[in-house]
């Protein structure tokens, strides 16, 4: 069996695209990673291995820390990495969420083709970076006063259909309907609220855009007839998700355990790591505090789709219904979410990995993707009506430069990943690295000119810190996925404008 | 004495000193504001503000929270910081003060959130030093 040695870490090999730290020490379960060997060197090059192995030592993880063949560094838990804590006797981890909870993509379809668009290109990228806020500062599509907030984190997308910027057809195409039942905005701070405000409908910046793209490849003809996707077709993309209210919610909890739960704090090897055990008064109310800000992302989303429709039907002259503009699909991955999942066993009833198991049990877990796509097949109870028979989209977005992919959920992904995959190419060079390297103006002109992709953002620094260089091969992250069987290749799309903050 | 920005796979990390706790305290908060905007205008009214909290390094992260808040809250980039620290009676206190560039006179990008990750606030022969990420 190949092993590899990065620092101190040695990971042995389980089969193609998995590797394994086995367990030792305080670590409360093995850690896994599902890369080729290109993607590891990338995957061992940072301390994506050492805050992977970190996440073991969560109370109650089960089975396996895993990171995703997308994995990079971040704080406290890697990006790209998906812990299952027992929700019973486990814990719930703000840091193994993220601050930026319910960051995710949508994706919406339109009839129009890429030969429809052309000659249009310039007068879209500039209406759409006009219309849709972005930044820092660039206010939101709606400025709420309290009571719209205390709506939109109790009630989410439904708050958004009411108030006439979402249909019944949005809902019914949105991760859990746009809406999480759990959700408590009582449990959310003022501090947050106040962020909030203003940032409604709303982009930021960072790796976060809006992008038109055409649909160049399909792989799975049978499921892009379900999804609504053929060859050619022009596709919207939105990534973003709860700005500061999220951020504000996060670090608020991570203070809060600090002060409530430093015992436990104080047996993890990162503070970012910070966790509530599962049942505490605190685990609860980050989780009504998590799922209303999970709210509030996918009302930005739709909000942000929703002027990107209007945008389309005043350069298109037509009204954006006649263009079918649909949401196909709007997923998290910045989430932990109470799952039921089937876990081996050991005599004494706790979860072990399959090969120690003596019987499986299904059990609840907290589900922490941070960086991780939900990608759940084809009979999870959880799946809209729409894709019940053929799976979860899954929208993989690539650098600006690259193609974007949209998945569907794998068979494999309930046994290897508690139902998840990738969520994006992942980063391989650092912000401050890449402003080096590249200079705005200059790669929005090479977009342009070579590849016919036109980017407007508010800052050139963005442009240069999110250059298609800096990302790892989203088509190499992509291939494994669909090789492992946790989220198939259903299309591939390229970029044709691109705006971000 | 100042700060330098450090790579980082995703984010921002600044590495900061100072001749004292508050001067180490608004080097970070310079460097954060150096991952917003390369070049931030000399416009705008100061505003200040106290943080308290139950030790250094948790004052150094309610402070830098504080700001984003502020930023967020009061339509301002925050610059050329300036900062004192205390301790009084079992609390550690911060009273800062920041000139709020509008976000108008600015080409500023976001930064969400200050982190605890790889956090560190020493004290050195020449003063203090700090190294802090944040989530871009």
């Amino acid at each position: 069996m190949e092993t590899r040695e990065f620092g101190d870490i040695e990971l042995r090999q389980v089969r193609e695209h998995v590797w394994e730290i086995p367990r030792e020490g305080e670590m409360n379960a093995p850690a896994r990673v599902l890369a080729s060997e290109a993607l590891l060197d990338h995957i061992g090059d940072d301390k994506t291995l050492e805050q992977l192995r970190n996440a073991t030592h969560l109370p109650g993880i089960t089975k396996h820390a895993i990171c995703m063949p997308d994995g990079h560094q971040g704080y406290g838990f890697p990006v790209g990495g998906v812990g299952a804590t027992d929700a019973t006797d486990g814990c719930l981890s703000p840091g193994a969420v993220g601050y930026d909870i319910n960051c995710g993509v949508r994706m919406m379809t339109t009839n129009l083709t890429y030969e429809d668009l052309q000659g249009h290109e310039e007068e879209l990228v500039d209406a759409l970076f006009e219309a849709v806020p972005s930044g820092l500062g660039g206010g939101g599509v709606v400025t709420g006063d309290a009571e719209t907030i205390e709506d939109i984190l109790a009630r989410g997308m439904r708050w958004a259909v009411d108030a006439g910027y979402a249909t019944d057809d949005d809902l019914a195409h949105c991760e859990d309907e746009g809406f999480r039942d759990d959700a408590r905005p009582e449990f959310v701070s003022q501090k947050a609220k106040d962020r909030g405000r203003n940032q409604i409908g709303s982009l930021g910046s960072g790796n976060h855009f809006l992008e038109v793209q055409r649909v160049t490849d399909i792989y799975r003809e049978d499921v892009a007839e379900s999804f609504g996707l053929e060859a050619d077709q022009i596709v919207v993309l939105i990534h973003c998700g709860s700005r500061g209210l999220g951020h504000q919610t996060c670090t608020d909890y991570l203070r809060r355990i600090e002060k409530e739960h430093k015992d436990l704090l104080d047996d993890l090897p990162d503070k970012e790591l910070a966790a509530a055990p599962a049942g505490s008064a605190l685990a609860e109310e980050y989780y009504g505090a998590m799922c209303a800000a999970i709210n509030f992302a996918w009302v930005n989303r739709q909000l942000i789709m929703h002027r990107t429709r209007e945008v389309f039907a005043d350069v298109f002259d037509r009204d954006w219904r006649d263009m079918e503009m649909r949401l196909l699909y709007d997923v998290a991955h910045n989430i932990a979410k109470k799952e039921v999942h089937e876990v081996g066993v050991d005599p004494e009833g706790r979860p072990v990995r399959d090969s120690d198991a003596v019987e499986r049990e299904e059990r609840e877990l907290y589900v922490h993707r941070k960086g991780a796509t939900r990608a759940f097949p084809a009979g999870r109870p959880e799946l809209p009506p729409a894709y019940a028979e053929v799976g979860q989209p899954v929208i993989i977005p690539g650098s600006m430069g690259a193609g974007s992919y949209v998945l569907r959920g794998g068979d494999q992904s309930l046994d290897l990943t508690f139902g998840s995959t990738a969520h994006g190419a992942g980063r391989l060079m650092s912000r401050t690295k890449a402003k080096q390297e590249y200079w705005g103006e200059t790669v929005q002109d090479e977009l342009r000119e070579q590849e016919k992709i036109y980017v407007k953002a508010q800052s050139g620094a963005t442009v240069a810190e999110e250059a298609p260089g800096v990302y790892k091969d989203v088509d190499e992250v992509v291939r494994v996925s669909d090789e492992l069987g946790i989220g198939d290749k259903v299309a591939r799309t390229f970029p044709v404008c691109n705006i971000k903050g | 004495m100042g700060f330098t920005l450090r790579d980082h796979t995703a984010d921002v990390a600044v590495e900061a000193d100072g001749e004292s706790l508050g001067a180490v305290f608004a080097a970070v908060a310079d460097g954060l504001t150096a991952a917003m905007c390369d070049d931030p205008a000399e416009t705008g009214d100061r505003f200040s503000f106290a943080v308290r909290a139950e030790g250094r390094e948790a004052l150094l992260f309610d402070y830098l929270d504080q700001l984003i808040y502020e930023r967020d809250v009061r339509g301002v980039l925050p610059a050329a910081h300036e900062a004192t620290v205390r301790l009084e009676g079992d609390e550690w206190v911060v009273e800062a003060s920041a000139r709020g560039v509008p976000f108008a006179d600015v080409d500023a990008r976001d930064v969400k959130a200050v982190t605890y990750s790889e956090m560190r606030l020493a004290e050195t022969d020449a003063g203090w030093e700090a190294y802090v990420v944040f989530d871009v």
